[in-house]
C-alpha cells in the first residue's frame, strides 16, 4: 500500500515514580486502522497525549510523516494534520454544533487580523468555504438535525459524534479516536463501527483508535496492539491478539 | 541597628498580611472559592472589637474573644447568604460577589460606625521590650506571637482531626465528598467561620500599629500578593508569603525612592506570576485528559 | 414567533438574522441621530457617556465575555488611552490622529500585559492585571513631567474641520460615531476565525489547541484588541472629564467596568449596551435616592460603592445571566405563551473536580 504515516521510537513518559508509558515502539500505515487496547492504567491515553504534544516524552521519538514531532509545539499538530478526541468529550460548551465544527476549519484560515476587523471581501467568502467543508462532515455523519443546537443541550451519543465530527473539520490525515464507544450503548457502538469505516474509505484519514469493546475492534481494525503496564505486549491481526496467552494474562489474570 | 529595626517591622507588617493571606487561602482550600473580602472582613473584626472595648468598655482579652465569637458567626452568615447560592457557579461568578461583599462591608462600616478614624485601647502601647540597642515595641510583639500561635493551633487542627481532612475531600470534589457522607455545607459554614475569626484577630492585632477606618481592608490586596508568593493552595505558604512581602516592602522604603515601597508589593506579585505562578509551595497539577 | 428559514449559507454570516432585525435596529440608529434635538443638554451628555462606558465595556467584554479572561484592572487602559491622547493632543497632533493613536498604543500596552496571561489561569491573571492597574495608577502619580501628577492635567478642547467637538452635540456625535465603529468592528472580529478561538479558549483551551489554536498568540489578541477599545474610550473620556487626574481610574472604575458586563449580561454585544445604559443612569438613579432616605443613609460618602456591591450581589445570586438573559427570557416567554418553561433556563450546576488540577 503506502507507507509509515506515524512511527514511535522507545517511547518514554513519567510521572514521578509511574511509568505510564514505557519503551514503546510501534507504527501505524498510511489508510490502515489501528487499535491500542489494554487494561486501564495501561498507558492508551497517554501515547495519545504524547502525539499530541500536551505532555513532553521523557525519551523516544515520535515521527509524523518521516519529521520529528516531540518538540512541535501543542497547537502546531493540528496543522500537521493529526487530529483528535478526548475521552470525556472537550467540546466548546456554550457554542453549537456548527460554531464547533467550523473551529476545527481553524489551521485552515488564511485571512489576517486586520482584514477580519474590517470584514474585508476575503472573510466572508473564507466563511463560505469553510461552511462547505463543515457540511460535507455533518452530512457524513448524519448530524443535520442538531446543527443550531447548543452543545450542552445535547444527548451524550451525540456529543461523541460532535466531538469526532469537529476533528474531521480540521481534515487530518491522521484521526485519533479515544474511546469512541465508551458510554455508548450496543446500537450507537454498532454505528461508530460504520461511521470508522466511512472515514477510514471515504474520508481517506488513518485511524488510531483506543478501544476496550473488543466487538468493535475486531470489526474495524486491521492491527492492534496491546498494551499492559506502559509496555508493549503484542502487535498483529484482531484474531492474533485475542488468542495472544500475554494479552489474555493480562486482561484476565493468571 | 537601622536594618534589625526595619527587620522588625517588616515581619510584623508580614504577620499582618500573612494572617489575611491564611484566611483566603483557608477559603480557598476548603471551597476553590476567592474571597476577595477577605481584607475587609480585617476591618469589620477590627470595629466589632471597637465596639466591644471601647464603646462597652470590656477589658482587652474578652473583648478579643468576644470579637473572635462575633465574626465566627458573622462569617457564617455572609456564608449562607452570598456563598450558598454560589456552589457549583464558575469561579468569575464567586470572585465578584464576594467584590460585590467588599463594597456592601465598607458602606455598612462607614454608616455604622462612621468614616473617622478610630482606635482600639490595648495594654499594648507605649511598652517596649528592649534587646542592646534595639527596641521592639509591644504592639509587634503581639503581633509576631499572635500569628506564631493562630498557625500553631490551625496547624494542630488540620494534622490531627477528621475535619481537617473532611475539608480537603469536599475542596477537591463535592459530589463525592456528598456521596461519602460528607456534610459539604456545614464544612463550608465552619471554613468561613474560621476566616472571619482569623481576620478578626488580625484586624485587633494590626489596630495599634495603624488606623482603624473604612479603607482598611485595601491591605487585602497586598495579602493576595503574599498568597500568591507563598503559593495559593498552602497555608504556610501564606505566612511565608506574607513575611517575604513585608520585610521586602521595608527594605524597598529605604534603599528606593519614595513611592516605590508602596508598589513593591505588586512588582513582586508579578514577578512571582511570571516565573513561578504556583508559588514556593506549589499545589497545583496537570488536568489529565 | 418567527421561524427563520434559511436558504443560503450567506444568511449564517450575515450580521443580522432576518429584516426584522435590521428594521428594528434600524429604529435605533435613527432614535440616536434625533436624540440631541429632542433632549436637554444635560441628557444629551449623559447618552454621550453611556456611548463612552459602551465602548470600553465591548473592549472588556471581549476579553471577559467572550475570551474568558478576566481583568480586574481595566480602568488602567482606560487611563492610559486618556492621558496619550490629551498628551499627543497638546502637543499640537490632529484630533483623528492623536485618538485613534491613544487607542493603537493602549492596544500595544494591552498586548505586553497579555504576554504573561498565557502562563496565569483564572484567578492568578485577575490579580495580575489589578497589580498591573495600581502599577499604571502609581506610574500616573508619579511621572509629573508628562501627567502632571496628582495636580492633573488639562485635556486641551479639539476640534475637526473647525467644529468644536470637545462638547455638547458635536460630542454626542462624535461619541456615537465612535461606538458603532467599535461595535462593528467587534463583531466582526466575532464572526471570523479569531472569534471563534477566542470563544474556544473560553469553553476548554486543552481542546482549543488540539484544533490548531495558538492560545499565546489569541490571548495576547484578545488583550489588544480588548484595550485598544477601551483606549478610544478613555481618549473620549478624556474630554468627557476635562481635566485628567489618577483618582479618576481607580480600583472602584475597573469594578463598575465589570459590573457593567456582567449586569448587562456576560457573552453578548447586547449587555454591554444594557450595561452602559445601566451604570451610566446609575449616579443619577442613586442620586435621586438619597433624597427619599433618611439623613443618616442618605449622606453617607460610601453609598455608591455599597449600592454597586448590593446590586452586583443581587445580580449574581438572582439573575447571573444579566439584564440581557432577563430579556431574552421574557422574549421567550411571549414566544412561546402558554408553553414557556421556567426549566429551559435552569442553570446547570456543575459539581466540578477541583480547578487546582489542570
Amino acid at each position: 500500500m503506502s507507507g509509515v504515516l506515524l512511527s514511535t521510537t522507545d517511547l518514554s513518559l513519567s510521572f514521578g515514580g509511574v511509568h505510564a508509558v514505557r519503551d514503546v515502539t510501534f507504527e501505524v500505515e498510511e489508510g490502515e486502522v489501528y487499535s491500542i487496547i489494554g487494561p486501564n492504567g495501561a498507558g492508551k491515553t497517554s501515547i495519545f497525549n504524547l502525539i499530541s504534544r500536551l505532555y513532553d516524552v521523557d525519551r523516544g521519538n515520535i515521527e509524523f510523516e518521516g519529521e520529528s514531532i516531540i518538540r512541535t509545539p501543542p497547537h502546531n499538530i493540528a496543522r500537521l494534520g493529526i487530529a483528535r478526541t478526548f475521552q470525556n468529550t472537550e467540546l466548546f460548551e456554550h457554542e453549537t454544533v456548527l460554531k464547533n465544527m467550523l473551529i476545527g476549519r481553524h489551521v485552515h484560515r488564511k485571512t489576517s487580523l486586520l482584514s477580519e476587523l474590517l470584514f474585508l471581501p476575503g472573510v466572508p467568502k473564507q466563511e463560505l468555504r469553510f461552511r462547505e467543508i463543515v457540511e460535507d462532515v455533518i452530512d457524513l455523519l448524519d448530524l443535520q438535525s442538531y446543527r443550531d443546537q447548543v452543545i450542552g443541550s445535547l444527548p451524550y451519543g451525540v456529543r461523541k459524534m460532535v466531538e469526532v465530527a469537529r476533528a474531521l473539520c480540521i481534515q487530518p490525515k491522521l484521526l485519533l479516536l479515544d474511546e469512541p464507544s465508551s458510554g455508548l450503548n450496543p446500537e450507537e457502538t454498532e454505528d461508530v463501527a460504520f461511521w470508522i469505516e466511512d472515514i477510514n474509505q471515504d474520508f481517506g484519514a488513518t485511524v488510531i483508535m483506543v478501544e476496550h469493546d473488543m466487538n468493535l475492534v475486531s470489526r474495524a481494525s486491521s492491527r492492534v496492539m496491546a498494551l499492559a503496564d506502559g509496555a508493549v505486549l503484542a502487535v498483529g491481526s484482531p484474531e492474533e491478539i485475542q488468542n495472544h496467552p500475554e494479552v489474555l494474562r493480562a486482561y484476565l489474570g493468571d | 541597628m537601622e536594618v534589625f529595626q526595619l527587620l522588625v517591622s517588616g515581619i510584623s507588617q508580614g504577620c499582618v498580611y500573612g494572617l489575611i493571606a491564611l484566611g483566603f487561602v483557608l477559603i480557598y482550600k476548603a471551597t476553590e472559592m476567592v474571597n476577595f473580602a477577605q481584607g475587609d472582613m480585617m476591618m469589620l473584626g477590627a470595629y466589632v472589637a471597637f465596639t466591644y472595648i471601647n464603646l462597652m468598655e470590656l477589658p482587652f482579652f474578652w473583648g478579643l474573644i468576644a470579637t473572635v465569637l462575633t465574626m465566627a458567626f458573622i462569617g457564617v452568615l455572609i456564608e449562607r447568604a452570598l456563598l450558598r447560592p454560589m456552589i457549583g457557579e464558575p469561579p468569575f461568578a464567586v470572585l465578584m460577589i464576594t467584590i460585590g461583599l467588599g463594597f456592601i462591608l465598607r458602606a455598612f462600616a462607614g454608616a455604622v460606625w462612621g468614616s473617622d478614624t478610630k482606635a482600639i485601647s490595648n495594654p499594648f502601647v507605649g511598652g517596649v521590650v528592649r534587646l542592646g540597642e534595639v527596641s521592639i515595641g509591644f504592639e509587634n510583639l503581639a503581633i509576631i506571637s499572635g500569628t506564631a500561635i493562630l498557625c500553631l493551633v490551625l496547624y494542630l487542627f488540620f494534622r490531627f482531626t477528621r475535619l481537617g481532612i473532611a475539608m480537603q475531600a469536599a475542596s477537591q470534589n463535592q459530589l463525592a465528598a456528598y456521596y461519602v457522607g460528607i456534610p459539604v455545607k456545614r464544612i463550608y459554614s465552619l471554613v468561613w467561620a474560621m476566616s472571619a475569626a482569623i481576620a478578626a484577630v488580625a484586624g485587633v492585632l494590626v489596630a495599634p500599629v495603624s488606623l482603624v477606618e473604612p479603607v482598611m481592608g485595601f491591605i487585602g490586596i497586598k495579602a493576595f500578593a503574599a498568597a500568591i508568593v507563598g503559593g495559593f493552595g498552602s497555608l504556610p505558604g501564606a505566612i511565608v508569603g506574607g513575611l517575604i512581602v513585608g520585610i521586602v516592602e521595608q527594605f524597598a522604603g529605604l534603599y528606593l525612592p519614595t513611592g516605590f515601597s508602596d508598589t513593591s508589593a505588586y512588582v513582586i506579585l508579578i514577578l512571582m506570576l511570571f516565573i513561578r505562578p504556583e508559588g514556593i509551595f506549589a499545589t497545583m497539577q496537570q488536568k489529565k485528559v | 414567533m418567527r421561524f427563520i428559514f434559511k436558504t443560503k449559507y450567506k444568511q449564517d454570516v450575515d450580521l443580522f438574522k432576518h429584516n426584522g432585525q435590521r428594521f428594528w435596529y434600524g429604529l435605533l440608529v435613527i432614535a440616536a441621530l434625533i436624540a440631541p434635538f429632542s433632549l436637554d443638554n444635560f441628557y444629551v451628555g449623559e447618552l454621550a457617556l453611556v456611548y463612552i462606558y459602551a465602548v470600553a465595556g465591548i473592549g472588556l467584554m471581549l476579553l471577559v465575555g467572550y475570551t474568558g479572561l478576566v481583568s480586574l484592572g481595566h480602568a488602567a487602559f482606560l487611563a492610559i488611552g486618556a492621558y496619550v491622547h490629551a498628551y499627543l493632543l497638546s502637543r499640537g497632533w490632529p484630533f483623528p490622529l492623536s485618538l485613534f493613536s491613544a487607542g493603537l498604543f493602549t492596544a500595544i500596552v494591552g498586548a505586553i500585559v497579555g504576554l504573561p496571561a498565557m502562563r496565569m489561569t483564572g484567578i492568578y491573571l485577575a490579580i495580575a492585571t489589578l497589580a498591573f492597574a495600581i502599577i499604571v495608577e502609581q506610574v500616573i502619580a508619579h511621572w509629573e513631567s508628562v501627567t502632571g501628577g496628582y495636580r492633573g492635567m488639562l485635556v486641551p478642547d479639539a476640534a475637526i474641520f473647525g467644529i468644536d467637538i470637545s462638547d455638547g452635540r458635536p460630542f454626542y456625535y462624535l461619541c456615537l460615531f465612535v461606538t458603532i465603529a467599535c461595535l462593528l468592528a467587534g463583531l466582526n472580529i466575532l464572526r471570523g476565525p479569531t472569534g471563534r478561538a477566542m470563544i474556544g479558549i473560553r469553553d476548554s483551551e486543552i481542546s482549543a489547541q488540539s484544533m490548531g489554536i495558538d492560545l499565546a498568540r489569541t490571548k495576547s489578541i484578545a488583550f489588544a484588541l480588548s484595550a485598544g477599545f477601551t483606549g478610544l474610550a478613555g481618549g473620549l473620556f478624556a474630554h468627557k472629564l476635562g481635566y485628567l487626574a489618577p483618582d479618576a481610574f481607580t480600583l472602584l472604575m475597573s469594578i463598575q467596568l465589570l459590573l457593567m458586563v456582567v449586569v448587562g449580561g456576560l457573552g453578548s454585544m447586547h449587555g454591554v449596551f444594557f450595561g452602559a445604559i445601566f451604570i451610566g443612569m446609575l449616579p443619577q438613579g442613586i442620586a435621586m435616592m438619597r433624597d427619599t432616605l433618611p439623613a443618616a443613609v442618605g449622606q453617607l460618602p460610601g453609598l455608591e460603592p455599597g449600592i454597586f456591591g448590593l446590586i452586583l450581589v443581587l445580580f449574581l445570586i438572582y439573575e447571573p445571566l444579566g439584564i440581557y438573559g432577563r430579556w431574552r427570557k421574557i422574549r421567550q416567554f411571549f414566544d412561546e405563551f402558554p408553553l414557556y418553561r421556567k426549566a429551559t433556563h435552569k442553570r446547570q450546576k456543575s459539581y466540578l473536580r477541583t480547578e487546582r488540577v489542570r
